[in-house]
């Protein structure tokens, strides 16, 4: 099978942009290309990340984003969710048609309306709408059931609050980027019991891009490749009360990615994660799925500071999701901060410690209905 | 390049007004027969790839979340792919990329729309840029028909010789539809009912104009390997393309469309096609307007530009022509659009493996079929043949 390379990436920052929507699209696809030294023509194909309803309030996201990510005239398409066009970018490769993919996700928060708002339209409209199910409130119905069934605690939840917008103060694209104490977390104000304010993600810009390309291409566009070396993702019911909240499909995700890339031992071979975590929790919870540590010992594993930026595993040391929500593009974001940390060019939210293989992960949906992730390695 | 890939079962679900069914339960009818065509279980299923038109249509949005267990993802790596009309082929040609990568050997693809519970023209609208396009853009009407007449003052087109060409096509379509079980328009037309048909915009009339539809449709795609073992009579997979261009309607020359000529030419150089008049048997061209789909004659070189309505006129392109088009009917007679670029591929797959029934082309051994979407901006084309 072919190996496929993550050779060049840009990103913007997360907070309000003045550019309007393509332009804002076009420079980011146009740095990567001119970092990679390649014409717009020569692109194999270009693969959109963008979603029509956190767009803007236009209708068919790839029409508009159509000329800015560069995909005129040449072979392209649209996938919904970031981390599915990464996944459908490596297929294009691995088939042999294409050397070459612009994976370009895009999404403008600030002329969105609010997260929960649109994440709302995810939900049927005869069962979980009128209840008023959405992203938010999914997100503390599971909170609730993890903390209820392993004795997890609301301050341990909050520390990841804490962990990750500190680390934000270090990334220079984060939106939401301050120094904040598990007492603030938790008198934050709550926005659907038992969820606070700091522990829930912004709403936020995010247009990045990445240039994929088959191993034998991969040297001509930069000295640093870095190897996707697996991936997985995996979908589960719809209906949250036909759902374990608390043993979904990440396990089975990450079994494939494992797989692909041969790890057996995650917590031994993982040197860093990039998790996305939209509720504060959820990075404890996903850690358990993705067997950083045990079963209910999410609590334990962030008391331990292991996933801190000068731990053993560190998680998010870009801030995460909580310090930066572009939706789309939040999964993209997650692949190029563990790329940048395996080339040792993350600035000054490099870890200390080598990093040579890392996880890159992406879900959307109710609680976490679908899972990606992305194993990558220098 | 890249491992071959086969249809090897395909389904639709009635068309029409379905108030008889939800959502959920109108797309598990299609995958439930494309399964059993396939003669495979849910289990089998490896991949799932699904897409349909935006959210405003139905007001549910990521309906991949909702529709998880009527498409059999649970467990399953699912891709979400859409490209507004063109939607049908963009899904097709993920299945077909995931197949031919190698890591999946069996992969359910489908469309789905329920027009019905929303306004599709309104829908469309949102479409364009809320500044320069929308004012005037009102739904799909409007652009279509500039678009002709761009095309027939480009190219000195008589409009009463493109007037009759056109309802030649609406008879046509509207007759075979009467042979397609799954159409939604069954009526029997004359060449004066679709000339006299009352006026959307100018010269569009009633019968020049595909309905609004609920539906949905599903395609199993198999690699060699599978679908040798399980399919006795496999769809190949022979080329496939797909091209947008500027998302600015006066930006480009839709009279000559270089989407649809392009995508066209990328699937026929993987098919090895030279002379498609020639070589293709049968074709499904999306065809929501009877002029666009004199357009896309010339576009996918089936006549020379400018010379669609003679070749029409001549019957090139009925039944009984050297290469029939939409023998189904058509998206003319049926448009569930999320569904309809890959009811196009479904169709195609059918008449060169001889399941067409009434609409069969006789002994027909290589289609094309296509979907085009946006504002005039997108094409996709996907070529299957009955030999490997």
């Amino acid at each position: 099978m072919r190996k496929v390379a993550i050779t060049r990436f840009a990103q913007s920052p997360g907070a309000e942009s003045r550019e309007n929507l393509m332009d804002f699209t076009y420079r980011v696809s146009k740095e990567v290309l001119d970092k990679a030294g390649l014409k717009r023509s020569e692109v194999g194909c270009v693969m959109i990340a963008s979603s029509d309803v956190f767009h803007s309030g236009l209708s068919c996201a790839n029409a508009v984003d159509w000329d800015g990510s560069g995909a005129f005239m040449i072979e392209g398409t649209r996938t919904e969710d970031s981390m599915y066009a990464v996944i459908y970018a490596c297929l294009r490769i691995l088939s042999g048609h294409f050397d070459t993919v612009l994976v370009t996700s895009i999404i403008k928060g600030s002329e969105n309306p609010d997260n929960d708002t649109l994440t709302g339209f995810f939900a049927d409209p005869f069962y979980m709408r009128p209840l008023g199910i959405n992203e938010t409130t999914a997100a503390a119905i599971q909170m609730r059931e993890y903390l209820q069934r392993y004795k997890i605690t609301e301050e341990q939840c909050a520390k990841v609050a804490v962990k990750n917008l500190g680390n934000a103060l270090f990334n220079p694209n984060a939106h939401i980027r301050k120094r904040v104490t598990v007492d603030d977390v938790l008198k934050s104000g709550t926005v659907s019991d038992p969820l606070k304010s700091l522990e829930c993600a912004p709403k936020s810009e995010g247009v990045a891009s990445v240039l994929l390309a088959a191993e034998d291409q991969a040297k001509k566009f930069t000295d640093k490749p870095v190897w996707i070396k697996g991936f997985g993702s995996s979908m589960d019911h719809f209906n949250l009360g036909d759902r374990n909240l608390l043993n979904g499909q990440l396990p089975v995700a990450a079994r494939r990615a494992y797989q692909m890339a041969g790890i057996r031992n995650p917590r031994k071979e993982i040197d860093l994660a990039e998790l996305c975590e939209p509720y504060a929790f959820q990075e404890l919870l996903w850690c358990e799925k993705l067997g950083f540590c045990g079963e209910g010992e999410g609590g334990k594993l962030i008391d331990s500071g292991a996933t801190q930026m000068n731990g053993t595993l560190p998680v998010n040391p870009s801030g995460g999701v909580l310090a930066m929500n572009p939706y789309v593009s939040r999964g993209l974001y997650r692949v190029i901060e563990a790329a940048m940390q395996i080339r040792g060019r993350a600035g000054e939210h490099q870890v200390d410690k080598k990093v040579k293989t890392a996880l890159a992960h992406g879900t959307c949906g109710f609680a976490g209905q679908s899972h990606s992730l992305v194993i990558l390695e220098g | 390049m890249g491992k071959a890939v086969a249809v090897i079962g395909t389904g639709q679900t009635r068309h029409g007004r379905r108030n008889d069914v939800s959502y959920p339960e109108l797309v598990r009818e299609a995958v439930k027969v494309a399964l059993i065509d396939a003669g495979i279980t849910p289990k089998d299923i490896e991949g799932v790839v699904t897409g349909t038109m935006p959210s405003m249509m139905e007001g549910v949005s990521d309906t991949h979340f909702y529709f998880a267990d009527a498409l059999c993802e649970v467990g399953k790596p699912v891709l979400k792919v859409e490209s507004c009309g063109s939607t049908g082929q963009s899904i097709a040609h993920c299945g077909y990329y995931w197949v031919a990568s190698g890591l999946a050997d069996l992969v359910l693809v489908v469309g789905m729309e329920k027009m019905f519970e929303g306004d599709g023209q309104a829908t469309m609208t949102t479409v364009a840029d809320p500044w320069f396009m929308k004012p005037f853009s009102a739904g799909a009407p409007g652009v279509f028909t500039m678009q002709a007449m761009e095309w027939m003052h480009r190219f000195n087109i008589p409009e009463d010789q493109a007037r009759e060409a056109a309802a030649l096509i609406s008879v046509t379509h509207h007759d075979s539809a009467l042979d397609n079980p799954y159409a939604h328009i069954k009526i029997k037309v004359s060449i004066e009912d679709a000339k006299n048909a009352p006026i959307i915009t100018y010269p569009v009339r009633l019968l020049d104009v595909c309905p609004t539809s609920d539906g949905a449709c599903a395609v199993v795609l198999a690699s060699e390997e599978k679908a040798k073992k399980i399919c006795k009579k496999p769809a190949w997979i022979k080329g496939v393309g797909f091209r947008g261009e500027e998302f600015f309607l006066g930006e480009s020359n839709k009279s000559i469309w270089p989407s649809a000529t392009e995508a066209a030419q990328h699937a026929y150089q993987q098919a090895g096609i030279k002379n498609p008049l020639k070589e293709l048997d049968v074709a499904e061209v999306y065809n929501p307007f009877t002029y666009q789909e004199m357009i896309f004659y010339e576009c996918f070189g089936f006549c020379p530009r400018g010379k669609s309505p003679d070749y029409v006129l001549k019957g090139t392109f009925s039944m009984a022509g050297a290469l029939p088009c939409d023998p189904s009917g058509g998206v003319l007679c049926t448009n569930p659009i999320g569904a309809s670029g890959l009811i196009r591929l479904a169709e195609a797959a059918r008449q060169v493996t001889g399941k067409a029934g009434a609409r069969q082309v006789e002994g027909a051994k290589l289609a094309l079929s296509h979907a085009m979407g946006g504002i005039d901006q997108f094409n996709g084309v996907t070529i299957v043949g009955a030999k490997l």
